[in-house]
């Protein structure tokens, strides 16, 4: 088993570097040339030389890619060249707002989707199954972006604005220095909406897959003879039912990750929350190839990281899986 | 990379995921299985319902000159951001635009963007797919790595770089770098479906006798692979309608997709987000739009997926 | 009849007294508050902190706090002392000589001497700085220390804006110390590391976090005492009005340094006790045409040949000149809070000229003189409109322009790019054939110079004209303001009769105060200043 994890956690790193070796790639064949915007009006040749020549942009895209691989793997995840400053420091200024974003979202989803998707498993084609269930659909039809546009318009600007529109107030201990708002009650007033808006739509799926795939357990041969045996529903629907729907249902949430940083980015647009989703998009925008670098190597790791932990939630679900 | 794919059985919910268990004898025999199928499609109310909103979308997209009380592209002036009122049902925004032809005109480039981008991903990830599970070995070997490696991107991190590549434009031109920019990001989809298909059937007897017959290769994918695969196709195909529509209001909702003046609910949405205190209907009715599309597609999807696969009800 | 008892005796005084005392307690409630923390939001980032060579407002903005130069400007043209308490201009205009503070220093505590002030100019006008300051730099001849305390600068040739140009020409001449400056690198002065960035002015940097916020807090030793009141200024950077709205309306800000023209309305009803400043604009919105373009095909080639549309003078006289409603734009992008102007000087500019009745709006003739250029219905015209996303309005001119194109049975095909594209395109002699932007604010005509090609690299239309070069330099060299006017007449009529530059209307800027920010005085983009300002709470 922990053979297993250590390859794993091996093989994260051809995954990371191709990730972030395509988008090298990408970048650089996007048309605009940073250098023109940074200069502006005080564009000079010599200058536009000079600055190519201090991030190494005149060199060949390969070279450039492991410079910056080198650099990386002594902690420096490069320097931006818009703004000078170095990418670790914004990507981890960063990285508590989206962190508590999807993880707040998250919970919201589960805590919506366990008792819904369990209710539409148990009393199936009951009224209370189709609620759920119409829900759901609803949940899934939604962008996220709708539901944050709703969620202002009965919460910021509808009674009386109990909820601010956007903005963004840090916990303590995430802020860098002591010029932020930090307050936990302002926190989670700004952080609620955005993961409400977030957290529908992953609702929806959970339930609509937790439903479907504990009643594909429920009807299999062993939820049967168990039932046989004698056990009561409960026992059964909790231990074994619940359990292993868990599998394709965790599956299917580590797959969904992709949407969930696209569902990231998007809802931190709308409430202009400083997170790494606003980052990586104002990054890619403005050609910041350093930034979207770091961009990259983060949402990368992410995706991977929680790939690895879908896999290994595997074996707590069912014990029969095991990995060599 | 996670193979949740391949062993997720039908069941699965929200967008479309690969079906990789091929419902038995569906093309092996046309004729009854199709037509049960189509007689529990009638039945279903789900899928009734999504048809139905299909079709109405799709009427009103193709009859959007009709329909639309004026252009979604003329702008009046001297009638920036006017309430709702009998000329204008759904008020005008800040360019005097006609926001109820705006929505009309908009499901236009909503349906041809979702399904032009799904054919698309469809004509590329079929054959791919069927290349992969057939021939097996060091092509199987390539043609997987390179849809892991499209699998491996976050979805809207690949499609936001490759919209920036193309260049975001207006017209016909844009609506084409959309379309590729999805179709992009969904091949790998249709190829590890078809693939997990072809793998299930490869080495079934009929097959094996239809090699030694001697019937070419092409033949027996075409004729005999290809129908037992059709029915997950289709109901990924629905459902994956559903999803590009949402990842092109996505795009367009970042700037990233459809531009002006094309309409566009995603870009509408946005750029009247800001004046969604005084004229809160000019951002709700295009939300609304792609709400009720993705739904029609969703409902019609699911009620497929049923119709199809019983077991799976 | 008694005489009145002592205590009658006292009411009078009494009254006399405690009514005074009144009055005064009165006058005091208006009397400055000292300390306190002035909340600032920023719309866009500071690029970085070398003021000799970072681009961009916001960092301007910070430069004149933290820095200071020799003379400031007031919103009605004066010139006032900054840290340099006097000044004399010889009879010829040829030398300027300068007389400093005794007690001006830097915040390392250097002085602030003659031979700081040569060193800044030098540096300035060191190509090896690549400063975007060195062009107005162009007369000086050279700098000379007289005493500690005594500099004086020797021009060229006579230039009206020498003293515009120290004062307000983008940030000014900032004064940097010698020391510090030898002391810690460029790249630390950028990034605003703690005791890199130094300058004279009343407040001190304490902190930059590039996207998030600026901290500067009040210099004790600044030379105006009792100045400045504030303990500390933060600046915020916010990019989306919204956002700038709503924590405007939480109180969580005090003072908007420029806010969208497209949400002022808006905020007015969101905050009726806002205080909103503007001015008559300074800045130009254009709908600049593509006059040449390089005639091998290599961007920034110096052989031009015409472009393919605009290169025609009737054509750009036709679409610029008549075919654009300028009113109707004002009306729709800025609901009428702009003034319409053909000028390629903004009204609110010095020395600007009324040329609105060159260029009336008429359809009739725009399309006459499409047709003697050869385009009708059989031969229709189209062409591209770019505008960029950094600015929402950009987009909705570009549509209105459209639609008036669209009456001439012209073709005008909107293109959207972010901002760097267009930057691209635009500096970079890429291919575009009309868009819409607003440029730098001016201050004076001089200050923005719409130069030819050969003389200016941004000259985005790129045109080859060198009478307009000739005419800024005759302006500029002029000393009599009355000969100047008439001479600014000419290059205004010049500019419109040939179309180089299009300018569609002035582009309005808002600054928005709390009530309870007091003591700031309104100078548009030019002069940002927190040193008098106070809080009311």
């Amino acid at each position: 088993m922990r053979a297993y994890v250590l390859r794993r956690l091996v093989q994260i790193v051809p995954t990371v570097l191709m990730i972030t070796f395509v988008v090298f790639l990408m970048m650089q064949s996007i048309p605009g040339d940073p250098v023109v915007a940074l200069l502006g009006d005080a564009y000079t040749e010599e200058d536009a030389e000079r600055i190519r020549e201090a991030y190494g942009l005149d060199r060949p895209v390969v070279e450039q890619y492991l410079i910056w691989l080198g650099k990386l793997v002594r902690g420096d995840w490069g320097v931006s060249i818009l703004t000078g400053r170095p990418v670790l420091q914004d990507v981890l200024v960063r990285l508590p707002v989206t962190l508590e974003l999807v993880v707040l979202s998250m919970g919201i989803a589960l805590l919506i989707a366990v008792p819904a998707g369990i209710i539409g498993a148990l009393r199936r084609n009951t009224w209370a199954d189709y609620a759920a269930t119409s829900a759901a659909m609803v949940g899934v039809s939604i962008p996220e972006f709708f539901v944050g546009v709703l969620l202002l318009l009965a919460f910021s600007f509808g009674l009386q604005g109990v909820l601010p529109s956007s903005g963004w107030i840090y916990l303590p201990g995430t802020c860098p220095n002591m010029v932020c708002g930090v307050s936990l009650w302002g926190n989670l007033q700004h952080v609620l909406m955005p993961a409400i808006a977030l957290g529908i739509g992953r609702a929806a799926i959970l339930t609509r897959l937790l439903r479907a795939s504990m009643l594909e357990v429920i009807r299999t041969e062993y939820v049967t003879t168990a039932r046989a045996k004698g056990l009561g529903e409960r026992p059964v629907v909790l231990k074994h039912a619940f359990k292993n729907a868990l599998i394709p249902t965790v599956t299917v949430m580590g797959l969904q990750v992709g949407f969930l940083i696209g569902g990231a980015i998007v809802v931190e647009t709308l409430f202009a929350m400083p997170g790494l989703g606003t980052f990586g998009i104002d990054a890619i925008i403005a050609r910041d190839y350093q930034q979207v670098q770091g961009f990259a190597l983060i949402t990368a790791l992410a995706f991977v990281l929680i790939n690895l932990f879908v896999d290994l939630l595997y074996t707590l679900l069912d014990p029969r899986i095991r990995y060599a | 990379m996670s193979n949740g794919g391949e062993s997720a059985t039908g069941a699965l919910g929200g967008a479309e995921f690969p079906l990789d268990v091929a419902a038995p004898g569906l093309g092996a025999r046309p004729g009854s299985p199709v037509r049960e199928a189509i007689r529990r499609l009638r039945a279903s109310r789900t899928a009734v319902l999504g048809a139905a909103i299909v079709a109405t979308l799709v009427l009103g997209a193709i009859g959007a000159d009709v329909l639309a009380p004026g252009s979604p592209i003329e702008s009046d002036q001297s009638q920036t951001f006017a309430p709702p009122s009998a000329d204008h049902p759904l008020g005008t925004d800040q360019l005097g635009r006609d926001m109820l032809s705006r929505v009309i005109h908009g499901s236009r480039v909503s349906l041809v963007v979702g399904v032009s981008s799904v054919i698309l991903a469809l004509g590329l990830g079929v054959p791919l797919g069927l290349i992969a599970g057939y021939l097996g070995g060091r092509v199987d070997g390539l043609v997987m790595r390179a849809m892991d490696l499209i699998l491996a991107f976050p979805v809207y991190l690949l499609a936001i770089i490759i919209m920036i590549m193309f260049t975001p434009t207006a017209g016909l031109l844009g609506t084409i770098k959309v379309v590729g920019a999805i179709a992009i990001v969904r091949v790998p989809i249709y190829a590890r479906l078809v693939r997990g298909s072809v793998l299930s059937i490869k080495e079934k007897e009929f097959i094996e006798a239809c090699r030694a017959l001697g019937v070419r290769d092409g033949v027996i994918l075409l004729r005999h692979v290809l129908p037992n695969c059709l029915a997950p196709i289709i109901v990924t195909t629905t459902l994956g309608i559903a999803t590009a529509i949402i990842v092109e209001a996505t795009l367009s909702f970042l700037g990233l997709g459809t531009q002006p003046p094309t309409p566009s609910w995603g870009w509408d949405l946005k750029a009247n987000v800001a004046f969604i205190q005084a004229n809160p209907w000019l951002s709700l009715f295009p939300g609304l739009a792609i709400f009720v599309t993705v739904l029609g597609f969703n409902l019609f999807g699911d009620g497929l997926r049923d119709a199809l696969d019983p077991r799976l009800k | 009849m008694t005489r009145p008892s002592f205590p009658t005796a006292l009411i009078a005084p009494l009254a006399l007294t405690v009514s005074l005392l009144l009055v005064s307690s009165a006058a005091l409630a208006q009397t400055p508050k000292r300390g306190g923390t002035l909340r600032v939001s920023y719309g866009n980032e500071i690029s970085h902190l070398d003021f000799h060579t970072a681009p961009g407002y916001e960092m301007m903005w910070v430069a004149m706090n933290v820095g200071c130069g020799l003379v400031n400007i007031t919103p009605d043209g004066k010139f006032v002392g900054d840290a340099a308490e006097s000044w004399k201009i010889s009879a010829d205009h040829l030398t300027y000589t300068f007389k400093l503070r005794p007690n001006a220093v830097f915040h390392d505590g250097t002085p602030v001497d003659a031979a700081a002030v040569k060193f800044s100019i030098d540096r300035l006008m060191d190509p090896a700085t690549k400063s975007g300051m060195r062009s107005f730099y162009e007369p000086v001849h050279s700098v000379e220390v007289l005493d500690p305390r005594t500099v004086q600068v020797r021009l060229k040739h006579p230039y009206a804006f020498f003293l515009h140009m120290l004062a307000a020409y983008r940030t000014g001449l900032v004064l940097y110390s010698p020391t510090a400056t030898q002391k810690f690198t460029l790249e630390e002065r950028k990034q605003g590391k703690p005791g890199a960035v130094v300058g004279c002015g009343p407040f001190r940097l304490v902190e930059w976090v590039k996207g998030g916020h600026l901290v500067m807090e009040r210099f004790d030793k600044y030379f105006v005492p009792g100045l400045p009141y504030l303990d500390r200024v933060v600046i915020r950077t916010i990019k989306d009005p919204v956002t700038e709205m709503a924590a405007f309306k939480a109180g969580e800000i005090d003072f908007i340094a420029s806010f969208s023209p497209e949400h002022i309305d808006t905020l007015k009803a969101q905050s009726p006790n806002a205080v909103i400043m503007t001015g008559k604009e300074t800045t130009p919105m254009l709908a600049a045409m593509k006059v040449t373009v390089p005639k091998d095909g290599k961007p920034m080639s110096k052989e031009r040949a015409p472009h393919p549309i605009f290169g025609d003078l009737r054509v750009r006289k036709a679409i610029g000149c008549y075919g654009i409603d300028r009113q109707e734009i004002v009306r729709i992008a800025f609901k009428g809070k702009a003034t319409p102007w053909v000028g390629m000087n903004p009204p609110g500019t010095l020395d600007t000229v009324d040329v609105n009745a060159m260029c009336p709006y008429d359809p009739a003739k725009a399309k006459a003189m499409l047709a003697e250029a050869g385009y009708g219905p059989s031969r229709p015209l189209t062409f591209e409109l770019m505008a960029d996303t950094e600015k929402s309005v950009f987009n909705v001119i570009a549509t209105v322009i459209k639609e008036q194109m669209a009456r001439l049975g012209v073709t005008a095909n909107i293109r959207l790019v972010d901002k760097v594209s267009w930057m691209n395109s635009t500096l970079q002699d890429g291919p575009w054939d009309m868009y819409v932007e607003d440029l730098l604010s001016l201050i004076t005509l001089d200050s923005n110079a719409y130069l030819s090609n050969s003389t200016s690299t941004w000259s985005h239309p790129r045109h080859n004209d060198k009478r307009v070069d000739e005419l800024y330099a005759r302006y500029a060299r002029e000393m009599d303001a009355e000969k100047r006017k008439a001479i600014a007449r000419e290059l205004q009529e010049f500019m419109v009769e040939n179309m180089y530059w299009n300018n569609i209307s002035g582009s309005p800027f808002y600054m928005v105060a709390q009530p309870w920010m007091k003591g700031y005085t309104y100078n548009a983009e030019f002069e940002v200043h927190y040193e008098r300002v106070w809080l009311d709470r």
